[in-house]
């Protein structure tokens, strides 16, 4: 078997963007072909690797610091890692790239104003009635990357088809093997339902 | 074989398992009492042969996507040979695309070890492994069949067969035979060619010929038919010649293991689900039939529905898109109802006894991530009573099609040489674990079958 080739896929975008929605759709396809996976989010490692930090400039860089360590043990021993983090700053970003090195840079892109209809969280109402400081995208800046290697516009795209888009390009950057086709064309899978149709089995 | 690897082979622990698809326990040892094994007869005592559970439902695609990944469906992800898409009422077949966990091979191959698999039911499309994988019965095509794909042009050198054609078994006994034998032969020379000429700590060879000769000629078997008895057994000394071929060819460090997935008897009637539950109210059907009927034509009011083999799901309100009933105390309400309904009305219809054993709520029968998909009840037959999906017929059961043998859970079969086996009832799914300690790697946390020695 060939030794799996490490990445990280490094989700950036607003909150309620999609990053933790594609993460785990991605999760599930690279578990699917046989990947070892991990997924780092936000949401998780604020509970438990970085508990002690809060939202302020110095602490969000720092949060990122540490998430950024792990990820890179992680994808130097082959694992494809998933990290979804709002991470609004360029320069951060362009620290773990340099850091993590195998690094795929996924920008969530959707306008601020779905993402507040969308509120997944509840979070953006509380923001904008000023009950939470340094909200990005609210008090707080988002800086989009200049040159990631995947956009996926979530406002237009369904789940689905995000989740292609970035399946594609992985392979196309080569830590993908390239699927061997269809699983069955169309004539295939009429020739193996009249199979099990035979056999008493459907 | 180079010097080096000759000795090195010498000394590592392999294991060589033969599966023989849907032979019951029961059936092996009446064969052997009537000498109809010889082979097998030899070896026999050199180890352990016991009864083996299968799983539920019994079918193929789930007992050995249970053996191979060594855990419950709701680990897997295979519930039958037909499945939902989420969310939609369309149908889909799955595949090794739909396993969700990592394979008996996969994790001997993470482990170092070459593997060589041929044939076992969902493998299609072909995972990769370090080594040689020849996808099951469903796999279209040689090319499409194989990892490493370059393994196509050896198949085809060697005539490979990847399956009997059912719809030539189907028009009569003799080309069913033909169909059968054919396909045997090829599969003994495939195998045979792996085992002597290729490196191998794990080798696997499914024999899905003998499903298909107790579903075509299981009665005749059964009821001693002049004409059709005799060549019926003449297939069974073929496989256990078979298995003679590959005993005489191991060495002390190699385990081998026969085995199969659930057993087989006389078919009595099939059963239609949806019949009966369309007869309940339960199931609504379109007045204007197409020609076949399928998911996809269930009506809005629909309560429930049935897949093969005695999957009944519940139309619910935020799962299925035209969902009916509330999830919580209605959707509890509903299964106790069809449940205790199932088992006081599906009877015999010449005799009055009852068709079903059991029925399942399906968290008495799986636990894990995947739960969600599974059928909300499944239906466990008295054996010779064949639960089928099928919509739209007139009739509750049906007598005489060219399919008479069906399959049982309680009587699959497991034999290990050279080791006792220490647990009193156990599975198909504790083989897995079995094995990996036998070839000394680490059974992984979520496994859940048990090493049997
Ligand atoms: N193409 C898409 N990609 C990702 N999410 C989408 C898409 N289209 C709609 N959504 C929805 O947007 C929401 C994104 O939420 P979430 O993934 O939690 O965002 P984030 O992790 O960025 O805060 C989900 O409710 C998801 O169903
Ligand atoms: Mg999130």
């Amino acid at each position: 078997m060939a030794e799996q080739k490490g990445f990280t896929l490094w989700f950036t975008g607003l909150s309620g963007s999609g990053k933790t929605t594609l993460a785990k759709a991605v999760e599930r396809e690279l578990r699917q072909r046989g990947l070892k996976v991990e997924r780092l989010d936000g949401d998780i490692v604020r509970q438990s690797l970085t508990r002690d930090l809060g939202f302020s400039k110095e602490d969000r860089d720092k949060n990122i610091e540490r998430v950024t360590f792990v990820a890179k043990l992680l994808t130097r021993n082959g694992v494809a890692t998933l990290c979804s983090f709002i991470s609004p700053y360029r320069e951060v970003r362009a620290r773990s790239r340099a850091e993590i090195g195998n690094f795929v840079e996924v920008y969530c892109d959707c306008p601020l104003e779905t993402c507040i209809e969308r509120d997944v969280k509840g979070l953006y109402k509380k923001a904008l009635n000023g009950e939470i400081e340094n909200f990005t995208g609210v008090s707080d800046p988002y800086e989009p990357p200049e040159n990631p290697e995947i956009v996926v516009h979530t406002d237009r795209e369904t789940v689905e088809e995000s989740t292609a888009i970035i399946l594609r390009r992985l392979t196309e950057l080569g830590y993908l093997e390239a699927e061997a086709g269809e699983v069955y064309s169309e004539e295939e899978e009429t020739a193996v339902e009249e199979r099990l149709r035979a056999l008493g089995y459907i | 074989m180079s010097l080096f690897s000759r000795f090195r082979a010498k000394r590592k622990p392999r294991v060589v398992v033969i599966g023989l698809d849907g032979t019951p326990y029961t059936f092996v040892r009446r064969a052997l009492e009537l000498g109809r094994m010889p082979n097998f007869a030899r070896m026999l005592g050199e180890g352990a042969f016991r009864r083996m559970n299968s799983v539920h439902p019994c079918v193929s695609s789930v007992a050995w996507s249970c053996y191979m990944t060594g855990k419950n469906p709701a680990k897997h992800g295979i519930y039958g040979f037909i499945d939902r898409k989420p969310g939609t009422y369309d149908t889909t077949i799955p595949t090794s695309r739909a396993m969700r966990s990592e394979t008996l091979w996969e994790i001997l191959s993470r482990a170092g070890k070459r593997v060589i698999v041929m044939n076992v039911p969902v493998t299609y499309p072909p995972r990769q492994v370090n080594g040689v994988l020849i996808g099951g019965f469903l796999s279209p095509t040689i090319e499409k069949a194989v990892y490493p794909p370059g393994e196509a042009e050896t198949l085809k050198r060697l005539k490979y067969i990847i399956d009997a054609d059912p719809w030539a078994a189907r028009q009569s006994k003799d080309k069913a035979l033909a169909e059968v034998n054919a396909a045997l032969e090829s599969r003994e020379r495939t195998l045979l060619h792996y085992m002597d000429n290729e490196e191998w700590d794990f080798l696997q060879c499914h024999v899905m010929e003998t499903d298909r000769l107790y579903h075509f000629l299981w009665k005749q078997m059964a009821t001693d038919d002049s004409v059709y008895a005799p060549r019926f057994w003449q297939v069974i000394a073929q496989i256990d010649a078979l298995l003679g071929e590959v005993y005489d060819r191991l060495d002390e460090n190699t385990t081998m293991i026969v085995m199969s997935d659930h057993g087989f008897c006389t078919l009595k009637y099939e059963v239609y689900i949806n019949h009966w539950l369309a007869r309940r109210g339960w199931l609504v059907l379109p007045e204007e039939r197409p020609q076949r009927l399928q998911l996809a034509d269930v009506g809005p009011r629909s309560l429930a529905y049935s897949l093969d083999p005695g999957r009944i799901f519940i139309n619910l309100r935020g799962r299925e898109p035209a969902g009916q009933v509330a999830p919580g105390a209605e959707y509890e309400a509903l299964r106790d109802e069809i449940a205790s309904a199932a088992m006081e009305e599906l009877r015999d219809p010449e005799t009055g006894v009852p068709m079903i054993a059991h029925v399942f709520r399906r968290e008495e029968l799986y636990h894990g991530p995947l739960l969600d998909q599974a059928a909300d009840l499944i239906l466990a037959p008295v054996d010779g009573y064949d639960l089928k999906g099928a919509m739209g017929k007139e009739t509750l059961t049906f007598q005489g099609d060219e399919l008479v043998g069906m399959h049982t859970y309680d009587d699959a079969m497991l034999w290990i040489r050279g080791q006792s086996i220490a647990v009193e009832s156990f599975s198909v799914t504790d083989v897995m674990p079995t094995v990996l300690h036998l070839m000394g790697v680490p059974v992984p946390g979520d496994v859940d079958g048990r090493v049997l020695l």
